[in-house]
């Protein structure tokens, strides 16, 4: 047997491909100045610097006029803002319903961070949101803080901000089973407001009781206590009157069984305002869903432009959102203005898109303001933030440039 | 393509129609003859990058003996004179040809002792579409619904053999997974339980964390791929992702993972995106094999997407270890086919021409040694 001495290779030279294609690393050391800073940290600096270095804010530095060798500049500076519910997930498929209390699952898993909807958020100004599992199941897990753009793996900001369920009718939403026999997978959950309370009181007993008990723990046991702790806040959608009095009534049963005190977030709490004093009584937080054409939210909760104002005069802790909304007349910042035109003052509005929900989901000492040593999440504006006239003109997430402001420099105008 | 005895002599077509009738006496008088035969070929592809002019590969007993411009064959031995390519026949991971009966349970999503093999037909007709095409070996797969399916098995497509039934262990990324009324509906619980399942070593998922057992995830969306890659290299596994017309926009997700990437053929009328994708993932030296199999992908569409990458620029050598030696290696079987080394099962497709050009036809396909379509032998 004789092999083949001469193989011919064929074969043509290796033709000439990208390099690797490996993700370059952002740059993320930039100077901004503005004519107008808001800081969201109390202060307004006419005319500042703010250097950037390695992704975070290296000086915040007022300065009346901008330095010649400025990278970047425009009329208003904030911090990015924070979509405080921004529901950007993969639906149905983001929560786990084969049970209605699966509060031990994080939504980090489930998300795709490669949907073009986050690019949309940043191209707004909104640099980062709190995201949590959809409210299917009544208690449907850990809630995340994610970063809107920059590489895939450094979006997430925190994981387990907060625990995240759902009081009222969306985890019962389609659960009747008619006649006869349940037929569907889903028709054990409960159908009704009744229903899903019970799961939630049922589980935060348990939890309580299997602290003295190991052998009653159950998955997810230990995230309900820590819920319990107040360690970690709870985040409940709880769209009207009934369902925020439910919350609130829960809070309080809770803490007089002596189980602890939930660290409490309403959220999309659109009729906050007509139990103004339970909220204060009890110290809770509350996330405003974005303003609707007819006032009138899900769950025909009713919504008027003047709630977020009504609730900043009483000193109840505020957040906005937009739901993750990309269309430019639902936005983050229209939701801020239209705030403003139910009476909410500009400062509060800007908290209540930026250092506001940062607090909320214990994420204020990395976002949230314009201050040294936080994370350089940035956006510049054209004109006065939230005026509908305004545009976003530059958006910096974790320093690096999502939006270049030299690009629409053409647009920007004077303050 | 014509058969002499004994001696070669230089390949013409010109004896086609005689060479008909010699095949019908090969048939004949050949049953009782010695299992050692040859074929001579203008172009013999030995393996990816190896390209012999004038070759001649000595089959014996259904392997190839030897391979090369001289080969000696005993005398007597006939000879299949073939005036155009000789290639290995292709590899491809196949969806569901041969399979019979139910291939996904409703009611369970994690079946991880299950085996693909036991509901394969290897004489079903599904299968000859594919061997028609110069796919000789197929790997097929348990259903994407099931989040655990079991192992899958890699088959020949004619000669009723089955070379492995335990190539991989497949799990599901995919939604299909997640859409049956059951236990998990989320990307996040599905994630927690094999989490689980791998950091407990239960059952056949001890042979996965060891090493032992390469897994083979299903995805269709990027995330799903993106998500299927970090899990695995979490968890220091080796195998590939599976599908998805975008995967290869995570290319050096599966790079850094250490991971192959099976994706679906270019059909006509797909968008270049999905080309860039694929060349993305040549660029990044991610293993790469092409999924055949009928209804969602036609068998020519291997041959089509090699030779749509070839035009992108992609190196001859790099689009033929796609079709054959780099996919059997993916499968768990380049040690028997995808080359025609020697001692490698002799999978053999006869074309027309350059196999990369659409032109070409499969005029003859040998697997293991046996003729399965077409040719003299």
């Amino acid at each position: 047997m004789i092999l083949a001495a001469t193989i011919l290779a064929l074969a043509a030279p290796a033709a000439t491909q990208p390099a690797g294609g490996r993700t370059q690393e952002p740059q993320n050391d930039w100077t901004v100045w503005a004519a107008k800073v808001h800081t969201a940290a109390g202060d307004t600096l006419d005319g500042a610097l703010v250097q950037v270095t390695g992704g975070a804010i290296a000086s915040v530095t007022p300065m009346a006029e901008p330095p010649e060798d400025v990278a970047l500049r425009a009329a208003v500076l904030t911090p990015g803002m924070i979509d405080a519910s921004i529901r950007l997930t993969a639906g149905s498929r983001s929560v786990e319903q084969s049970s209605e209390q699966v509060a031990r699952l994080s939504i980090v898993d489930a998300l795709d961070p490669l949907d073009e909807a986050w690019a949309g958020q940043a191209r707004r100004g909104v640099t980062a949101g709190v995201v949590c599992p959809p409210d299917f199941a009544v208690i449907g897990g850990l809630g995340a803080v994610m970063r809107t753009a920059g590489p895939v793996d450094r979006r997430l900001v925190a994981e387990e901000v907060c625990l995240r369920g759902a009081i009222g009718t969306q985890p019962s939403l389609g659960n009747n089973m008619g006649f006869g026999v349940p037929g569907n997978f889903y028709v054990r959950r409960p159908t009704t407001r009744m229903g899903v309370e019970w799961v939630w009181r049922k589980s935060l007993y348990e939890a309580a009781y299997s602290r003295d008990d190991p052998e009653r723990a159950f998955e997810g046991s230990d995230v309900l206590n820590r819920a319990l702790s107040g360690e970690l806040p709870v985040s409940i959608q709880a769209w009207t009157t009934q369902d925020i009095r439910t919350a609130v009534f829960l809070k309080e049963e809770m803490a007089r069984e002596g189980f602890g005190e939930l660290d409490l977030i309403l959220d999309a709490a659109a009729e906050a305002w007509r139990e103004p004093d339970l909220l204060v009584r009890v110290g809770a937080s509350v996330v405003l869903p974005p303003f609707t054409p007819t006032g009138r939210t899900a769950d025909g909760a009713l919504f008027p432009l003047e709630c977020p104002r009504e609730l900043h005069d009483l000193g109840i802790p505020i957040a906005l959102s937009a739901h993750g909304d990309g269309s430019p007349t639902e936005s983050l910042a229209l939701q801020a203005g239209l705030a403003m035109r139910g009476g909410l003052p500009f400062d509060a509005a800007l908290e209540a898109v930026t250092i506001a929900p940062a607090r909320m989901y214990g994420v204020d000492d990395r976002l949230g303001s314009i201050e040294v040593g936080k994370d350089a999440d940035l956006v510049l504006w054209n004109g006065t933030p939230f005026e509908p006239t305004s545009r976003v003109v530059g958006v910096l997430v974790h320093g690096e440039l999502i939006v270049d402001p030299r690009e629409s420099a053409a647009d920007s105008r004077d303050p | 393509m014509r058969v002499t005895l004994p001696a070669p002599s230089k390949p013409s077509r010109t004896l086609r129609a005689g060479a008909a009738a010699l095949a019908l006496t090969l048939a004949v008088h050949g049953a009782a003859a010695s299992d050692s035969f040859a074929v001579r070929g203008a172009v013999v592809v030995v393996a990816p990058g190896q390209v012999v002019e004038n070759g001649v590969v000595w089959i014996e007993n259904g392997k190839v003996r030897a391979v090369g411009p001289d080969v000696e064959v005993p005398e007597g031995t006939p000879v299949v004179e073939h005036d155009g390519y000789v290639t290995p026949g292709l590899v491809a991971f196949g969806s569901s040809d041969g399979l019979e009966g139910e291939t996904f349970d409703s009611t369970r999503s994690m079946l991880p002792a299950a085996s693909i093999a036991d509901a394969v037909n290897l004489s079903h007709r599904g299968f000859d579409a594919l061997c028609r095409a110069g796919i000789t070996t197929v790997v097929l797969s348990p259903s994407v619904d099931a989040l655990a399916g079991g192992s899958t098995a890699v088959v020949k497509t004619a000669g009723n053999r089955m070379l492995t039934r335990d190539a991989h262990f497949a799990l599901s990324f995919d939604s299909a997974a997640l859409d049956r009324e059951r236990f998990p509906t989320s990307y996040g619980a599905a994630v927690d339980e094999l989490d689980r399942l791998v950091e407990s070593g239960e059952g056949r998922f001890a042979a996965v964390a060891g090493g032992d057992l390469p897994v083979l995830m299903a995805v269709s969306a990027r995330h799903e791929a993106l998500r299927a890659a970090r899990w695995a290299r979490r968890h220091g596994l080796r195998g590939a992702v599976m599908g998805g017309d975008l995967t290869g926009e995570l290319a050096d997700e599966l790079a850094a993972a250490g991971l192959a990437a099976v994706v679906a053929p270019m059909a006509p009328g797909q968008p270049a995106r999905s080309l860039d994708a694929m060349m993305a993932l040549n660029a990044a030296n991610v293993p790469l094999a092409l999924m055949a199999g009928t209804p969602a992908h036609h068998p020519d569409d291997l041959r089509l997407t090699a030779a749509m990458c070839l035009r992108e620029g992609l190196a001859r050598n790099a689009a033929w270890r796609m079709l054959t030696a780099g996919a059997a290696r993916i499968a768990g079987v380049g040690g028997s086919v995808g080359t025609l080394a020697e001692g490698r099962d002799a999978d053999l497709v006869l074309w027309s021409g350059d196999p990369l050009e659409l032109s070409s036809t499969v005029e003859a396909v040998y697997v293991d040694g046996v003729s399965a379509l077409g040719g003299e032998r």
